[in-house]
């Protein structure tokens, strides 16, 4: 007997045709935050958010106004031509590009990837895939340095180094992106609907993208948007791959850092530019992403 | 559930299922493992397992074969078998034990207060808030920093003469500090660079855990007449034990391999970790041997070093929950 | 249209030693609504996935007319199927939904629109065609379901508990306009449900099952009056009929003391075990009277058309009686005795059912 003949009473309860997430909400206390909450509250938002001010304080100085006693705290005229400085220092511009191709695709790549196996995983029932799951699982502890080495000799052999698909392709392979996708199916996707798709006809693949690509796309944002934010912000394997010729935001920012005489005006103004555009997304996106790694912590 | 296979040949073509052998059909009772038994799925995991042959598992082989040879890297072919020589010399190296005894302090200096905020700030983001969202957002701001923008900024941050840091601390009467050079301070530098990054993270994490505590516990305690903080202990805590002991592995994961922050604090771009390689780490010296010495084959060594330094410190947590587990049944 | 033949089909699960279905025999005639009914994990939805293919078949066979379609998948059944949670796809609009089969089989555009728009039209959806389910009510969620289903014109509908979604007044509603649409287009139905009023109020014919075997298949009526084991005789019907076992006593079986008569064929043919017999009889068959078996009134239930009484057995010191069964017996509202009373029940004439204690099965 299946479950859901043996226990209407709890089925009944969610009809499988609105799968709402299932988060729970109601679990908020009552208790309203008193006046001390709110103080460490906006101090630690302050500190979280300080540093970032501060660069952009600093990337409208010049130095000799950096070095003042008291410093600065509001920003200045001089941004711009920091920013120009820094653009010679580094191709900052080219950077951005770069680390937007370099992130859409990975983004695109670990997306789709993710959530093929990931529905794989959580509804299909195939000789093996508890052990191929437990190895994607493994896989989340092996620590970066363990690929590099022969990673870069591999992209030396195929002559990719600065080449921007040395740093998309390995990146691609995301253990992460296919737990979080297989956490969220096997709650978000019943298996009326896809037993439905079946009885009307639809092969595999047609269920695949009618049925499950339409049920995942939540998931599938919030998973785009986390890979976008790590692949922009990744750092180790770029700065290997990659050298200040073709560089990605964080090789070059790495660069600018790296100069024999620190101007901290012209790194901060760079620091700012290279930085700029995912915090933007991020404020506009902030609450969906907020919600997203939420969501992903208590599946996970 | 699943969904039956429409061609299995097309499914088995793009990555051969372990062959089945056709089980006669007997009149008591026949197998049909067509209906259940889907084969499409190898196809839907096929363009993940095979980016992860190729760029994971096969690197992951290498790595263990590098380690045991001594390879340089202006000569890749001149591989030489030395068993494990690299692993030898390695644990008699004292830039490793060196560079171990970084990534400990270093890690408990970042993880610990790290996870003890984080628990604090979901506690109180778990009130009924004005500006839920804001909070929210500014504190995960950190989290889309990246590395080398967070560590470029605090190297200014704790710079020795204009740093506003230090500016500070003269403005309330202390001495300036050389955070740079000294083992200690720059150590807690680099932790503080660590714990804003993460810390706002770790505290969403926690609270999405809090949230899922149902509220009839906390009512339930409230009748039995328990503070908030007895709740906080003996309701919040034992309910969050599973998201902890995640964090602390993730972290713990993360510390071990700790790089962009130590490279990138110098301000110099070299891979030493300080004058006195006062803040070297693992992650930092596995760099310094491949890439600044050109010896790949020692720096394989350090990097399975790692990973099984890893694998023993998630093995000796894991112990640890099971038996408090244990215990507590 | 079609007939469905169950021919010894079985299925067991894996890493399971009892079968969930076994070895259920059943014919089900052209354009006959068919009811499977049971307690929970009796087999009634595995029977139903096995005829959707949605389950194997491990052993026997599935026919749809003169098909064979054991090994058949779920599109080349010509079946069409209603969950009990509609399993609408979330996504597309009801006209989507009900259409999206068509259009994997290939049918023309304008067909589909005009198939959709009738059905849509027989179900009442026609201003609902633009909506996602989730702006709908229940219970037009459950048409879309149903009309997802008559789209197709398949030769059998499956409707796995299709209304146990919906709140008591709407089932009862909707239970009639299932049945009467189903009487309209004259399509083979295989219906699963645990309520066996439902059962009884739709079902042409009603299969209960219990543990993976068929207890009885028949009308409604033939099930309410000749029962033929003491598990269908409690099933079905409500309140569930009295079934005790007792010794047997020249001319009847001995309850409480009295003797409740059973004519002498039937009384020796299940006497033939340790001198026990299983009676049975309906709260409704059963009156009140100067003498008979003595019961001690529990609690009354006035229902206005009826009051119920439960009651138990009067004492007796021989303890006759195997089983200290509570009774159930209806009475007129205004005559009901009070709490606390003895009565005395007699059988009406024609309203006793007799069972073997042993086998559980019906004595004729």
């Amino acid at each position: 007997m299946t479950t859901l003949a043996s226990a209407p009473e709890q089925t009944a309860t969610a009809p499988a045709a609105t799968p709402t997430r299932t988060r729970r909400r109601g679990a908020r206390k009552v208790t309203s935050a008193g006046p001390l909450t709110h103080v460490l509250l906006v101090l630690t938002a302050f500190l979280s958010v300080f540093p970032l001010y501060w660069t952009a304080v600093a990337a409208s100085k010049t130095n000799a106004e950096l070095a003042g006693t008291p410093p600065p705290f509001l920003p200045d005229a001089d941004l711009f031509t920091n920013i120009g400085r820094a653009m010679e220092e580094a191709p900052i511009g080219l950077a951005i590009v770069n680390s937007v191709i370099v992130a859409g695709c990975i983004t695109v790549g670990t997306v789709l990837c993710s959530t093929l196996a990931g529905f794989a995983f959580a509804k299909l029932r195939f000789r093996g895939n508890k052990t191929l799951l437990g190895l994607v699982i493994g896989t989340m502890m092996v620590p970066t340095q363990l690929a590099i080495i022969p990673l870069f000799i591999l992209i030396a052999q195929l002559q990719w180094v600065d080449h921007l698909q040395a740093v998309v392709l390995p990146t691609l392979v995301s253990a992460f992106g296919v737990f979080f996708m297989r956490q969220f199916l096997s709650q978000a996707l019943p298996d009326e609907l896809l037993e439905a798709a079946r009885v009307d006809g639809a092969s595999t693949m047609r269920t695949f993208w009618s049925v499950v690509v339409p049920v995942a796309r939540p998931a599938m944002a919030v998973l785009a948007m986390l890979t976008f934010l790590t692949a922009w912000n990744d750092f180790f394997w770029p700065i290997i791959a990659l050298t200040s010729e073709n560089p990605t935001v964080q090789v070059a920012l790495a660069g600018l850092g790296g100069g024999y005489v620190p101007d901290t005006a012209v790194i901060m103004a760079g620091t700012l530019v290279g930085t700029l555009p995912v915090l933007v997304v991020f404020v506009v996106l902030g609450k969906q992403i907020v919600g997203g790694i939420m969501q992903g912590a208590v599946k996970g | 559930m699943t969904i039956a296979s429409d061609d299995p040949r097309v499914a088995a073509a793009a990555a051969p299922p372990p062959s089945v052998p056709p089980a006669p059909a007997t009149a008591a009772r026949r197998r049909r493992s067509r209906l259940t038994r889907n084969r499409w799925g190898y196809a839907y995991v096929a363009p993940f397992f095979l980016l992860f042959a190729a760029f994971s598992l096969y690197p992951f082989l290498y790595t263990a074969y590098i380690s045991l040879h001594d390879v340089r890297l202006s000569d890749l072919d001149g591989a030489v078998f030395v068993g494990f020589g690299n692993y030898t010399e390695l644990l008699q190296d004292e830039f490793f034990w060196n560079a171990a005894r970084n990534t400990l302090t270093i890690g408990i200096l970042s993880t610990v207060p790290q996870l003890a905020i984080a628990l604090g700030l979901a506690h109180l983001l778990n009130y009924r808030l004005r500006g839920r969202t804001f909070f929210r957002v500014a504190m995960l701001m950190p989290y889309a920093t990246s590395i080398a923008a967070a560590t470029l900024v605090f190297a200014q941050l704790f710079g020795h003469d204009y740093g506003l840091i230090n500016t500070l601390l003269e403005a309330v009467g202390f001495d300036r500090i050389d955070w740079e050079s000294g083992s200690w301070t720059s150590q807690i530098a680099i932790s503080v660079i660590v714990t804003w990054r993460w810390t706002g993270y770790n505290a969403l994490i926690y609270l999405a855990a809090m949230q899922a505590i149902p509220n009839d516990l906390y009512e339930a305690a409230t009748l039995d007449g328990a503070s908030r903080w007895k709740q906080f202990v003996h309701v919040t805590i034992p309910a969050l034990r599973p998201t902890i002991l995640f964090t602390i592995v993730v972290s713990t994961i993360g510390a071990v391999q700790l790089f962009g922050e130590p490279l990138l604090f110098s301000g110099n771009g070299m891979t030493n970790g300080g004058v006195s390689n006062q803040y070297q780490t693992l992650g930092l010296l596995m760099y310094d041997q491949g890439w600044t010495n050109f010896r790949l084959g020692q720096a394989a060594a350090t990097a399975w070093t790692m990973f099984l330094i890893i694998l023993v410190v998630v093995g000796v947590y894991g112990l640890i929950a099971r038996r408090r587990a244990r215990a507590e049944r | 249209m079609a007939t469905v033949t169950f021919d010894s089909a079985t299925r067991i699960y894996p890493k399971s030693d009892r079968p969930a279905v076994d070895g259920l025999d059943l014919q089900i005639g052209d354009g006959e609504f068919l009811v499977l009914v049971g307690p929970s994990g009796c087999g009634k939805s595995t029977s139903l996935r096995m005829l959707a293919g949605l389950e194997e078949i491990d052993a026997g066979s599935i026919r749809i007319g003169d098909r064979d379609v054991t090994d058949a998948p779920p599109k080349d059944r010509d079946i069409a199927m209603v969950f009990q949670n509609y399993a609408l796809y979330p996504h597309m609009t009801v006209e989507q939904n009900m259409g999206f089969a068509l259009k994997i089989a290939g049918v023309p555009k304008s067909e589909i629109a005009t198939r959709v728009a009738e059905a849509a039209k027989i179900l009442d959806l026609e201003d609902y065609l633009g909506r996602r389910p989730k702006a709908l009510s229940g219970g037009q969620r459950q048409r879309v379901a149903m009309g997802r289903a008559i789209v197709r014109s398949p030769q059998v509908f499956l409707m796995d508990e299709p209304l146990s979604n919906l709140d008591a007044k709407l089932r009862v509603q909707t239970r009639t306009q299932i049945a009467a649409l189903q009487r309209r287009l004259g399509v083979t139905t295989v219906y699963v449900t645990h309520d066996q009023v439902e059962a009884m109020t739709m079902g042409d014919r009603v299969a209960v099952l219990k543990d993976g075997l068929l207890q009885q298949c028949d009308t409604p009526g033939t099930l309410y009056e000749r029962p033929a084991n003491t598990f269908v005789a409690g099933f079905i019907g409500s309140p569930a009929m009295n079934v005790i076992t007792g010794p047997v006593v020249d001319g009847g079986v001995r309850l409480a003391g009295a003797v409740l008569p059973v004519p002498r064929e039937r009384l020796l043919r299940a006497a033939g075990d340790g001198g026990r017999v299983t009676v049975g009889f309906r709260p409704e068959a059963v009156e009140l009277a100067p003498e008979g078996v003595p019961v001690v009134v529990n609690v009354v239930e006035q229902l206005g058309s009826d009051a119920f009484l439960y009651a138990t057995l009067g004492a007796s010191d021989d303890g006759d009686v195997l089983h200290t069964a509570d009774l159930v017996v209806r009475t007129e509202p205004r005559s009901a005795p009070a709490v606390g009373e003895t009565v005395h029940l007699r059988v009406r004439e024609g309203g006793l059912h007799v069972f073997d204690p042993v086998s559980q099965q019906r004595i004729d």
